[in-house]
């Protein structure tokens, strides 16, 4: 209940800021608060990232201010890939130092951007992010992520199963979605506080729609995961070996057995036609 | 009759072919084929065929179930499946190891005779050139069912036949001297026997035994192809349609039978030497029968067919579900007293276990001189050694003291017989050959007058026969019309159709024999 209150204030924020941006042209500035920017952040950007709780998804934003300048933000938050195909030396790198994934774009007015660095400044450390503490999944908890994950098992709040989008390399998932990205490396990329943020709060458009009002419980981010922790682990046993010509040559070799072995086993089978004697000596025609 | 009352009586459409009349003409032959297998994937099939003994037959060399793995042996475990059954099956699923290939049977061919009506007029007179029935194309002929026709003592055909195997060299030898060689005609079906190995190779099910009548049959719409029938049967005579994909076999023509018309090949033959009718059998025996020392296989299967007279065996008939009419037939059947009153005919290599149900008077060749071993040394020294001379050391004499010789004198080694018909018992041959030898001297003494009245009495009496006895079987052998010769019981599919369908559902409606409705007549 309190995800889906939350949730509700940060879309009534996200209209009301899209009308000001409307409505301003320049004229109207008004006064963005710490209050309404940590309002933003705890509902925008608070899934991939924090205020000195290390990096998440994304970098931690503790002393983004000093680093960067204003106007940079603004324009990185708005439109993160037009500045990486600008060519902009800063977005470039960051964009590869956090595995070429790009930062979807926030919607969001040049005030509000302030006002949510005003809060990043008056925040301090706040600690390490919501999830870090908590306990890895059990066994139990990663069958039924993959339950989930397939939909066999239906999600509290009826969202919609994993795999109606994502697809895994895993031995009992098959046909997964193609509509978003292949999930298999997703723990190994994001790690595991990062994927716990982002299923519990998704920062991507798509999802958020998906999952407007149908948000995961607790025990079911927990479960999935754990799930896609286990694909991680396992993707090395899923990797195809090269084998080469040495495949060739062994079903070459296997054939030859094989053929060895069957005229053995059937050596007395009939060989040609009895009559053979009395055809090879009839004199032909044609 | 058996010892031990009957358990399980059961009707059989047995057959007796009377191999002193064949002439070996291939009528019944062409009216199988005419009626049967002449179609698309059956050109090859001679369900009915007709070999020349000495001779290999069709498909060649078909009694060597060294090669073919045919029928049954007995093991550790009881009487088994030679080259089929279920392990073997299993493991040769996909290809039976012992099947014939069509250069066994022969590539059939036809004959472009258009080209002798259609050619335009040149220097040559057109010819009718043959054209394979497979390929389509022109071929050369290698080839035919009855290649070995009347070609005693030829070296691809009668010295391999493989029947002459315990022959010693020189019996061998001696059968196919110039002036001794003979040879027979020996006409084959479906044997449609009681223990029949291609029932029990087929993997699907597909074959069966009727339970009326004993004809065995293989159903079209089960059969998947498998071909271990082809392998199983000892006698060839399942066979597999290239076309249908399915395996194909003699019907005995059942479509005429149950209208109480005899088979094509029996209707058709020319020297009348078929006979048709029902036999009653104790079916608990078989198994028991089929696992007997090969000696006395013969003996144990004469023991398991019934005596139709006995009211044990009539109560226990009826009792089984067999119709009265079938019975009578029974009591009727000149089969019955063929094989079990006469003790005249014997099944083919029963030692293959199958107990067939096509029994054969053996033949009685003429025997009208006789071989004997003697030393030629004392000739041969005083030949000049460049001149030509033959070295064997036997004499064929024509000249007889009796006008018929003795059937020890006859022109086949009694072993060669016993191979065919008895499993090696020369003895069984010796009486049916001394019976029928009984009986044609005392016709010869009736007509003729030329024997001596002793001889006959003596030969009858050799043979355990009366001179009534010896009329009926010159009766049934020479005289006999249709309906002696076939004694087919009434079919009563009426009670077939009534186990599956209640008939009075379509009383009164389009009338009986409507399955479908008809179209109403009138507006």
């Amino acid at each position: 209940m309190a995800l889906i209150r939350r949730e509700e204030v940060g879309m009534r924020i996200l209209g009301a800021a899209v009308m000001i941006a409307l409505l301003q042209g320049g004229a109207a500035v008004v006064a963005q608060s710490p209050e309404r920017g940590r309002e933003i952040f705890q509902s925008t950007c608070v899934g991939c990232h924090t205020i000195g709780g290390g990096r998440l998804v994304g970098p931690d934003l503790q002393g983004v201010g000093r680093r960067r300048s204003e106007a940079w933000i603004i324009a990185f938050v708005r439109h993160s890939q037009q500045l990486v195909a600008a060519g902009d030396s800063a977005a470039v790198d960051l964009f590869r130092e956090y595995g070429e994934m790009p930062m979807p774009d926030q919607p969001l007015a040049a005030e509000d951007v302030r006002g949510v660095l005003a809060y990043i400044g008056s925040a301090g450390a706040a600690g390490p992010a919501p999830g870090l503490g908590v306990a890895p999944a059990t066994e139990e908890q990663i069958l039924l992520g993959r339950s989930l994950f397939q939909g066999t098992t239906r999600l509290t709040n009826g969202g919609p199963a994993c795999t109606s989008c994502h697809d895994v390399t895993d031995a009992a998932i098959t046909g997964g979605g193609v509509l978003a990205r292949e999930l298999t490396t997703a723990f190994s990329r994001l790690g595991g506080p990062g994927i716990r943020a982002i299923i519990a709060d998704p920062p991507f458009p798509v999802m958020q729609r998906a999952y407007r009002d149908r948000a995961l419980v607790p025990d079911e981010v927990t479960a999935l995961v754990g799930f896609l922790g286990l694909v991680g682990a396992q993707q090395a046993l899923h990797q195809p070996r090269g084998f080469g010509p040495r495949l060739f040559a062994v079903g070459v070799g296997g054939s030859v057995v094989l053929l060895v072995l069957y005229s053995l086993m059937w050596r007395r089978r009939l060989k040609g036609s009895v009559n053979q004697g009395i055809y090879d000596r009839q004199i032909r025609t044609t | 009759m058996s010892a031990t009352s009957p358990k399980d009586v059961r009707s059989q459409i047995a057959m007796v072919f009377h191999l002193d009349k064949c002439i070996g003409c291939h009528t019944c032959s062409i009216a199988c084929k005419n009626i049967w297998t002449d179609r698309k994937g059956a050109e090859y099939m001679w369900w009915n065929n007709v070999e020349t003994k000495p001779g290999t037959g069709y498909p060649g060399k078909w009694e060597n179930q060294d090669i073919y793995r045919g029928g049954w042996e007995v093991t550790a475990d009881g009487v088994r499946l030679k080259g089929a059954g279920k392990p073997k099956s299993l493991t040769n699923i996909f290809h039976s190891p012992h099947l014939p290939v069509i250069d066994d049977y022969y590539e059939p061919f036809t004959y472009k005779y258009l080209d002798l009506i259609e050619s335009a007029a040149g220097d040559d007179q057109p010819t009718a050139r043959p054209i394979s029935m497979i390929t389509g194309q022109p071929m050369d002929i290698k080839m035919g069912p009855n290649w070995d026709d009347d070609l005693s003592g030829s070296p691809d055909y009668a010295r391999q036949d493989p029947n002459l195997e315990r022959l010693s060299p020189g019996e061998r030898e001696a059968m196919f001297q110039l002036e001794r060689m003979a040879f027979f005609y020996l006409p084959r079906i479906c044997n449609h026997c009681l223990n029949p190995a291609c029932v029990a190779s087929c993997p699907s099910g597909a074959i069966y035994k009727r339970g009326e009548d004993g004809i065995v049959l293989i159903n079209q719409d089960v059969c998947r192809g498998w071909r271990m029938c082809v392998t199983a049967c000892p006698y060839k005579k399942t066979y597999y349609n290239w076309s249908t994909g399915k395996s194909e076999k003699c019907i005995l023509c059942y479509p005429r039978i149950e209208s109480g018309q005899a088979p094509a090949c029996m209707h058709s033959c020319v020297g009348r030497i078929r006979y048709l009718g029902v036999m009653l059998y104790d079916a608990a025996q078989i198994e028991a029968v089929a696992s007997a020392p090969e000696a006395e296989v013969v003996q144990r299967q004469m023991d398991m067919l019934l005596d139709p007279f006995d009211p044990a065996v009539i109560a226990a008939a009826q009792a089984n579900g067999v119709a009265d009419s079938t019975i009578d037939a029974a009591q009727k059947s000149p089969v019955y007293k063929f094989v079990k009153q006469w003790h005249l005919a014997l099944p083919l290599h029963p030692e293959f276990r199958t107990l067939p149900m096509l029994f054969y008077v053996p033949p009685l060749l003429p025997v009208m001189a006789t071989v004997s071993q003697v030393d030629r040394g004392e000739q041969s020294r005083q030949i000049n050694p460049v001149g030509k001379h033959w070295p064997d050391t036997w004499l064929y004499d024509t000249t007889t003291k009796e006008l018929f010789g003795t059937i020890d004198d006859a022109r086949f080694p009694l072993e060669y017989m016993a191979r065919l018909f008895s499993a090696g018992d020369s003895a069984a041959i010796a009486g049916c050959l001394k019976k029928l030898m009984a009986v044609r001297l005392h016709r010869r003494r009736e007509t003729v007058g030329d024997v001596a009245a002793d001889t006959v009495a003596t030969a009858l009496a050799d043979t355990g026969l009366t001179p009534q006895l010896a009329e009926a079987i010159y009766y049934l052998t020479s005289l006999a019309k249709f309906d002696d010769r076939f004694v087919i019981p009434a079919a009563h599919r009426e009670q077939a159709t009534e186990l599956l369908e209640f008939t009075g559902d379509v009383r009164g409606a389009t009338g009986f024999g409507f399955k479908a409705g008809s179209a109403k007549r009138g507006a």
